[in-house]
Formats: C-alpha cells, structure tokens, sequence
C-alpha cells in the first residue's frame, strides 16, 4: 500500500511554478529518497506534503485518505513527522525539554492544566529512553542551541520521529555533517526508522545509496525517475541533469 | 534532602515576615507594600504573555483597568454586594475582553502584536475619558462601599482597616501569583515556551498554536484583572490613568525588563526595585522623570538580562571561579 | 453661504497644514522603522526639542529663518548622537529593549527641556511675512498655514529627489529592501543607517520648528503628537511613506472637520480606526511585513 501519495501535484509561488505535476508514490515500510540538483523543488514538495503550503493545484493522500491543504498539526496528529534542513529545535530548551515534546503530543497530553510536568514519570522515562537511543543522554540538561552541530542534528532528527510517526520526512538530515558525523547519522537514521516508512532529501550520494529502498528525481519541479538505486545510476536522462547542473 | 529542608524553612521564613510586616513597618510601608504585590502579580501576568510566549502585549493595562472598573462599578451600583464576588466580576470582565480580543490576537505576532495592543489599549484609556456617565471620565470612580470580607454566619472583617486589607490582599495575590506559577509548570507551560522558542516547530509536533496562545492570553488578562481589582479597592478609587494609562502599560515592560525577563520572579523584582528608587527618589527631587529615563537607559545598556539574569551571570562567574567543575544553567 | 464655504475652506486649511507636520514626523519615524527596524520612541521627543531650540534660536537672532535653518539640524545632531551611540548597541536585542530605551531617552528630554526652560508655556511670533490672510481667487487664506503645506510639500520635494534621484538615495532605497545585501556591497551601512536616522529627525525637526507659532512651546508637546505619528505610521504601514502620507492627511481633514462635529468622540475614532485597521491588515493599509 503506497502510504503516502500525491496526484498531479502543482506548485507555484506568485507565478514563479516550482512543481509540475508531481505523482509521487511512497511505499510503506520503504525508505525513499528525493533527490535532485539544488532548487529542483525538493522542500517545496516537503511543504506541500506537510501542511507548510496548500498546493496550487492537485492532491496528496497519506494512509489512503486525502490530506491535501491540512495543516502541520494535523498531519502530525495523522502520523507524521517532519525535520528541517536548517535545525529548528527549541533552543533554549534543554536537549530533555525537547525531546519532551514531542512525547507528550504522542501521548495527547495538550492541554493538561492540572499537573506539573516533571512530576509525569512515565513522560520522563521515555523522554530519558529516547535520549539514551540517540545518544544524547550525557547532554540531556544543555540548551539545544549550545549542542555541537551533528548532536544537534541528531536531536532536530529525533524530534521528528519523537511523536512517533508513522511517515517521517527528513530534509536534508546530514547537511553540514562530517564524515564522521554523516555515518553516525545514517545509522541512527537506520535504527530509528526500523519499521517505519521514511522520506529522505538528500545531497550526499553515499547516504542515499546507502540508506535508499527506492530513489526519486526530481528536476526542475518534475519527477525525472523513479526507481531502485540501481536503476538510477543507470538511468541516462538522470546522469545528463546531475551534468548539466555540474557544467552549468 | 538538605535542599528541599531549606526551600521550606525560606518559604515559612517568607510567611512568618509577611505576618509580622503591617506590625512591624506601620501603615505606610503596610500600604506601600499591598501596592507592590498588586503590581508584582500584574507584572507577572504580563511576563506570561512576553517571557513566556514571546507576545508583547504593549497595552496589558486594559486588562488591569477593566478589572478595576468591573469591580468598582459592581460595588457602586449594588447595594451590598460582597467582597469576593466584587473581584470575580472584576477578574471576569477582563477573561470577557481577553476573550473578546483571542480571535485576532492569536493570528497576529511580533510587531504587529504589540501594536494592536497598543490601539487597544489607548483605546479603552479613552473610552474611560469619555463614557463620562459610566465610567466618570477623569475622575473616575470613587468612594465605593468597601465590604468586608466575611463568611456568612462565621466572620465579618472590616477591610476598611489597611492592616486587615494587607492580609486580604496578599492571600489573594499570593495565591494569584502560585496558580500563575503553577501554570508555567504544567505541561501546558511547556508548550507555551516551545510557541515562544519556535512556534513552527510547535505546529509540526502537533500542537494548535493559536489555541494555546489564547489560552495564555485569557489567563494573563484575568491576572491583570485580579490585580486591577485589589488595586481598585485598595485605592477605593479607579480612574483612567490608573487603570488604563499608558504608563501603566509601561510599567509593566519596565518592571519586567529591570527585573528579568526570562524567569517568573523576574517581574516580581523588577516591581519591588522601581518601586523602591520610586519612592527614595521622590524623597530626594523632583526630577522623577530624569532619573527614570537614566535608570532605563542604564538597565538596558548595561543590564538588559535584567536583575534576574544579572544575578545569574554573576553565580556562574562565581562558579566557575571557585570550581573546576562548570555547572551548565538550564533555562526556561 | 459664502462664509460657510469659507469656514469649511479655513477648517481644510488647518486640517491639511496639520496633516503635513504629522506627515513630516511620521515620516521619519516610518523611515527608520522600515529601514532599520528602530522604534524610536523617542522620536515625538526630538520634535518637541526642535520647538524648543526654535525658541532659543529665536530668542538669541530675533530671526525666525535662522531658527527655521538651524533648531532642526542642531536637534538631529542629537538624533545622531543617540543612535550612534546607544541604539545602534542594542539593536540586537531586540523590539523591547529598543521601546524601552527610547522610552528613558523621550524622559530624559522632557527632563531636559524643563530644567533648561521651565515649565510654562512659550510663545514664539510667526514672522510678520507669514502672518495674516492672504486673498487667492476670491478667498482669504491664512498665509502661515499656507506656509506650512507649501514649506512641508517643498521638503518632500527635496526628499522625494534625494530618494529617486541620487547616489545616496539609491543606496537608502535598496538599503530599506535589503540592507544585508547593500552591505555585502561593500558600502558602509552603519553609516548610511546613521545618516537615516538623522534625517528622519530633521524632518521632525521641522515639523517642531513649523508647529511652535500655532501650539507655542510647552512640555506637553510630545504627548500629542507621539500618539498622532505613532498611529498613523502604524495604520499606514512601517516602512511606508505612502501609507503614512495618506493617513496622516485624512487624520489631519478629520481631526479638524471632527472637532468641530464630533469633538468629543475624535480619540475613540482615531484609536477604534486603527484597531480596525491593524485587525484587518496587521501590516497597515501599505505596510509589507508580515
């Protein structure tokens, strides 16, 4: 079952057209790259899919129901979680505080008036549980802004799979990362995405061959390709866009 | 242990002074004080909406006045209306305005917040000028029976006398002051300082933005009201500066700023040190204004983490000073 | 029936010649909030200090030209001084921090300008040239109202040319859409933001100079016409000189066609327009930010 799905997906910005009738078709269980060169519309697709944007035209259904123009919150709520390519966590919150969060929107607890949050041991076990999976246990009182940068993004990840989605979509996850940091990143991206669907923008070439059930190409706001990353590498009008953009 | 046996052994000292003080310190200081805790929790209230939720709400007297008015204008027209019910109506009004206001304010940030707090504020400062028939314009309303607080068949406590109206006025505001307290420490509260750090991300985790910022909203106006209304029977005077001045609007920035924005007893400092130079340097000159302007240009330039965070700079420089060991400080 | 064609004619005049000082200190104040992101406070201050050095310059050349050259341009010196030194520091922190310190600056002011002139009023004359009726097309006019619309319309001119068709106009104008990249140009922005503010204080400069025959030179100066330019450069728009130009008209038509209709009721019409404004369009009628 294709768990997310958009149909005929138009985008534009006050003219500016940055989507053209995107079908994109995501598997369940499966994780999926975005790839393409720079201002191919891969965020835009992000935000449309998310509730960042209504789309100009067409429609998205996630879970077989039609979703199109809801809201961030609402998509959350429907199972599905989002990171950010420029790491947007809560800064003056600690790593804990964070991570508490999105705990306590998967639990439901919104609007609970009548208890003082560090008392809900149950929240703070598992707030402490996740912690120790993405290794940020040791820095669990710091401020997020003051993590360095790849615990940072470690965190900004987490946080989107905290609420325990069912679809996660990570932009970019290891932009800025170092070697190092970019192999560490895609094992915590492939443990904590056991089980789950997952939908993944990215640059880095070895992580999407590394990490990509199937691979889709979007270039110029149009899907070039979609296919196994075997197929992709072979695939002739792929190589000629990444070339173009090399020569341009 | 030993910390939790100290914190109590503070807040029965804080009692144990706060009972003593009107024997103590006689009527003036008596009164000097009930004015300080009424500007303390309305400071406070406001603080929910900026250090909290990063609104700026340029014209929080509104909620104050109303708060006064409602509660005067009860005890003018009503013959015998008692005195709890009296705050309620006060308290009530301004849950009315906030929630008359939620609608726009929740769509509306940053800048543009602030200012339509402003026009609403200037607004309401000059239907009190105007509505002379209501609200007496000017000179406000005054001279209301005070009534004294009492359970009926139990008690009957005249709240004419500033020592009785001490006690009255710091329970209420005391305990104002705990709920607000309490609500930043409820899971509620976490959302709210999530809004203020990064509102998108609060959308995305599946909170509705909007909703929480108006439920702050309502709770900040109704504390203001609360405040607006001891402070209308305190002074057994209500008028539209005092209520809806915009120095009263002011005050509340200025009394956060000195005081700290980042933390809950922030404000409640801000309001106790400009009271205080307030008051001593009345003593000394005329040149109020000189020396309120100089303080605020010398707390922002020197000092704009405010009393509060001055103090916490100052710990941790002592910190890292006597202990190899840094103690990293948590904020929120 | 031609005495009451006159009086509506006299009340426009006054109106309109209100409305172009408001336009002058709105001015300024939407300029540097658009440019800079400064809210100057402070700003109604400066032009209740110009009026005072009118009077002084005045006092000591008996010359009300002299005054009219020089108090505007002695008071954006200080303009200069303040943002040079003290708001251009905090400008990182932050909308709050900015209120509150123009906030201390307009009280050190009016301190300042009671302890250097008292408390009363002063009256400063309208030079002999400028007062009086004049008669155009079968009407009398007052000349200094006159004078005022002409001399405001006159410094627009100036400014409008400055704008569109200068070096540094160039620079201000893509400095207000995107001062990061006219940095990364190469051109000192610190300087040209400087040079903003200053002007933005002159304008208002001339507006206290322009103002202090007709209200005479009180401390109460700035109350007024804080409030007045801070609701029209929030309901035409920050940053919007447009904006602020039409609102600044309208206000000026109605608070002098309104005193004489709804006296009473003008502030209320005044605050509720704006709250209805910024409900409706939080960035004001031409404002641009979101």
């Amino acid at each position: 079952m294709n768990i997310l799905e958009s149909r005929g997906l138009y985008h534009d910005f006050k003219g500016l057209e940055v989507l053209f009738d995107v079908n994109l078709q995501v598997e369940e269980g499966e994780r999926h790259a975005v790839i393409g060169p720079n201002g191919a519309g891969k965020t835009t697709l992000f935000n449309v899919i998310t509730g960042t944007y209504h789309p100009s035209r067409g429609q998205v259904f996630f879970k077989g129901k039609e979703v199109t123009g809801s809201k961030p919150y609402q998509m959350a709520r429907l199972g599905m979680g989002r990171s950010f390519q420029i790491t947007s966590t809560f800064n003056r919150l600690t790593a804990f505080q964070n991570i508490r969060l999105a705990v306590l929107s998967k639990k439901g607890v919104r609007f609970q008036l009548f208890r003082k949050v560090d008392k809900m041991e149950d929240i703070t076990k598992e707030t402490d549980e996740i912690l120790k999976r993405i290794n940020l246990d040791r820095e669990r009182d710091m401020p997020a802004g003051m993590l360095s940068y790849g615990k940072h993004r470690s965190l900004e990840i987490s946080m989107a799979l905290g609420t325990d989605p069912d679809l996660v979509m990570l932009d970019e996850p290891t932009a800025g990362m170092s070697r190092d940091e970019t192999h560490y990143a895609v094992e915590l991206i492939r443990r904590l995405t056991e089980g789950k669907t997952a939908v993944i923008i990215e640059h880095d070439m070895d992580v999407v061959f590394s990490l990509a059930d199937r691979i889709t190409v979007l270039h110029y706001g149009q899907i070039l390709a979609t296919g196994p990353p075997a197929e992709i590498r072979q695939n002739q009008a792929v190589k000629d866009a990444y070339l173009g953009e090399l020569e341009a | 242990m030993m910390k939790k046996k100290l914190r109590w052994i503070l807040w029965v000292g804080l009692i144990v002074i706060l009972a003593l003080y009107p024997r103590v310190f006689g009527i003036y200081y008596t009164n000097f004080f009930v004015t300080f805790a009424v500007f303390a929790v309305y400071s406070v209230s406001f603080n929910l909406l900026l250090g909290y939720t990063a609104l700026f709400s340029f014209g929080h007297a509104m909620f104050f006045g109303v708060g006064g008015y409602g509660t005067a204008l009860a005890l003018k027209h009503i013959q015998g209306f008692p005195l709890l019910p009296a705050i309620l109506i006060g308290a009530g009004s301004a849950v009315v305005l906030a929630l008359i206001l939620c609608p726009i304010v929740v769509r509306v940030t940053g800048s543009a917040f602030s200012m339509l707090h402003l026009a609403f504020g200037q607004l309401m400062y000059v239907l009190a000028l105007k509505l002379r028939n209501i609200t007496g314009g000017e000179d406000g309303i005054g001279g209301f029976p005070i009534p004294p607080f009492s359970i009926p068949g139990i008690v009957s406590i005249d709240m004419k006398a500033p020592e009785n109206f001490y006690y009255f006025a710091v329970v209420v505001l005391g305990v104002s002051l705990w709920i607000m307290w309490f609500f930043t420490k409820t899971p509620f509260g976490q959302i709210q300082v999530g809004v203020r750090d990064n509102a998108m991300r609060v959308d995305y985790l599946g909170f509705k933005v909007p909703q929480t910022k108006a439920v702050v909203y309502v709770v900040a106006g109704a504390f203001a009201g609360v405040a607006g209304s001891i402070f209308a029977l305190f002074q057994n005077l209500i008028a539209a500066d005092s209520g809806f001045g915009i120095l009263v609007s002011f005050g509340a920035v200025i009394n956060t700023l000195v005081g700290g924005l980042g933390s809950f007893f922030g404000p409640i400092w801000g309001t106790a040190i400009m009271q205080i130079l307030e008051e001593v340097t009345t003593r000394y000159t005329d040149r109020v204004e000189l020396v309120a302007g100089l303080i605020l240009i010398l707390v922002i330039m020197f000092a704009p983490m405010g009393f509060v965070g001055g103090v916490r700079i100052l710990k941790q420089k002592w910190l890292a000073h006597s202990a190899p060991k840094v103690k990293l400080e948590k904020v929120s | 029936m031609e005495s009451t064609t006159a009086m509506y004619v006299a009340q426009g005049i006054h109106g309109l010649a209100y409305g172009m000082v408001l336009f002058l200190v709105a001015s300024g104040l939407t300029l540097i909030f658009g440019m800079m992101d400064i809210l100057n406070l402070a700003h109604a201050a400066f032009f209740m200090l110009a009026a005072y050095f009118c009077y002084q310059f005045l006092s000591l050349t008996g010359n009300f030209w002299a005054a009219l050259l020089l108090a505007p341009i002695v008071t954006a010196f200080f303009g200069i001084l303040l943002e040079r030194f003290l708001l251009r520091k905090i400008h990182a922190f932050g909308l709050m921090s900015q209120l509150t310190l123009t906030v201390g600056v307009s009280l050190v002011i009016l301190a300042g300008v009671k302890i250097f002139w008292g408390t009363e009023s002063l009256p400063v004359k309208i030079p002999p040239i400028l007062s009086g009726l004049v008669k155009i097309g079968g009407m009398d006019y007052p000349v200094y109202r006159l004078f005022i619309i002409v001399l405001s319309l006159v410094v627009l001119a100036i400014m409008a040319l400055l704008l569109y068709k200068t070096r540094i106009g160039k620079i201000v104008r893509a400095a207000v859409s995107d001062a990061d990249m006219v940095n990364a140009l190469g051109i000192n922005i610190p300087l040209v933001f400087t040079f903003v503010f200053g002007v933005g204080i002159w304008l208002a400069g001339i507006a206290g100079v322009v103002i202090a025959p007709i209200l005479t030179v009180f401390p109460g100066l700035a109350d007024q016409m804080g409030m007045d330019a801070f609701v029209v450069v929030i309901t035409g728009g920050f940053g919007s000189l447009t904006g602020a130009f039409i609102v600044s008209i309208i206000f000026g038509l109605l608070s002098s066609y309104g005193v004489q209709f709804v006296s009473s009721l003008a502030p209320v019409l005044m605050f509720a327009f704006m709250a209805i404004i910024l409900a409706i369009r939080p960035m004001g009628l031409f404002g641009e930010r979101e």
